[in-house]
């Protein structure tokens, strides 16, 4: 699994320590996310997803969706 | 910040003990008790380093423990459990053929199930677990 974790949060100007405070993790774990060494559970997925506005397929993506469009 | 304290307390208590055990005189030019407390001091790094880590995120105001760090204690006890039965196979197999007595054998089985939950801790957060 993918994921765009570190474009939307140079998008959105917010740093590592400021999401995981947002979604209630340490910043290690967004570190290892963005390394795509951690796979999250659903419920992080879905706050990750709802911190940046987001339907959660946009910002995780599986391995045969990589330059798709989502919902393609 | 309970966990963080204990863990601390703990590693001072192992600490002391050690000094003591250095003091009394046991340690010194006895190979075995030499590599026994070292393994021992690397074991207390290990866990003041957790602990400090866990100070540092309760600093931050991060949660001490989240999802990620379960899920790799979870997968380094279980890593470490599969492996620690093949190092006490390998124990038993030597046991015969060594002149080392039964209480030492154990001691040090104990020690290297501590050892080789620390390698799979390391192995776990090197290699993340992609697969989980």
């Amino acid at each position: 699994m993918h994921n765009r974790i570190k474009q939307l949060r140079a998008k959105q100007d917010l740093s590592q320590l400021e999401l995981a405070q947002h979604v209630g993790v340490r910043r290690e774990t967004i570190v290892f996310l963005e390394k795509g060494k951690y796979n999250p559970s659903l419920r992080l997925a879905h706050d990750i997803a709802k911190c940046f506005r987001l339907p959660i397929e946009e910002v995780f993506l599986f391995d045969g969706e990589v330059g798709e469009k989502p919902g393609e | 910040m309970k966990k963080t304290i204990v863990t601390f307390v703990i590693s001072a208590l192992i600490v002391a003990s050690l000094a003591l055990w250095a003091l009394k005189g046991q340690i010194a030019g006895n190979t075995q008790e030499i590599v026994m407390a070292g393994i021992v001091l690397v074991l207390v790094g290990f866990a003041v380093t957790l602990g400090v880590s866990r100070l540092r995120s309760h600093l931050r105001r991060e949660p001490g423990e989240d999802e990620l760090s379960r899920m790799v204690m979870i997968r380094a006890s279980s890593l470490a459990y599969y492996v620690s039965i093949y190092m006490w196979l390998f124990v038993m197999y030597i046991s015969d053929k060594t002149t080392l007595a039964a209480h030492s054998l154990v001691g040090a089985g104990i020690l290297g199930m501590a050892v080789i939950f620390l390698f799979c801790w390391l192995g776990v957060k090197i290699f993340g677990m992609k697969n989980a």
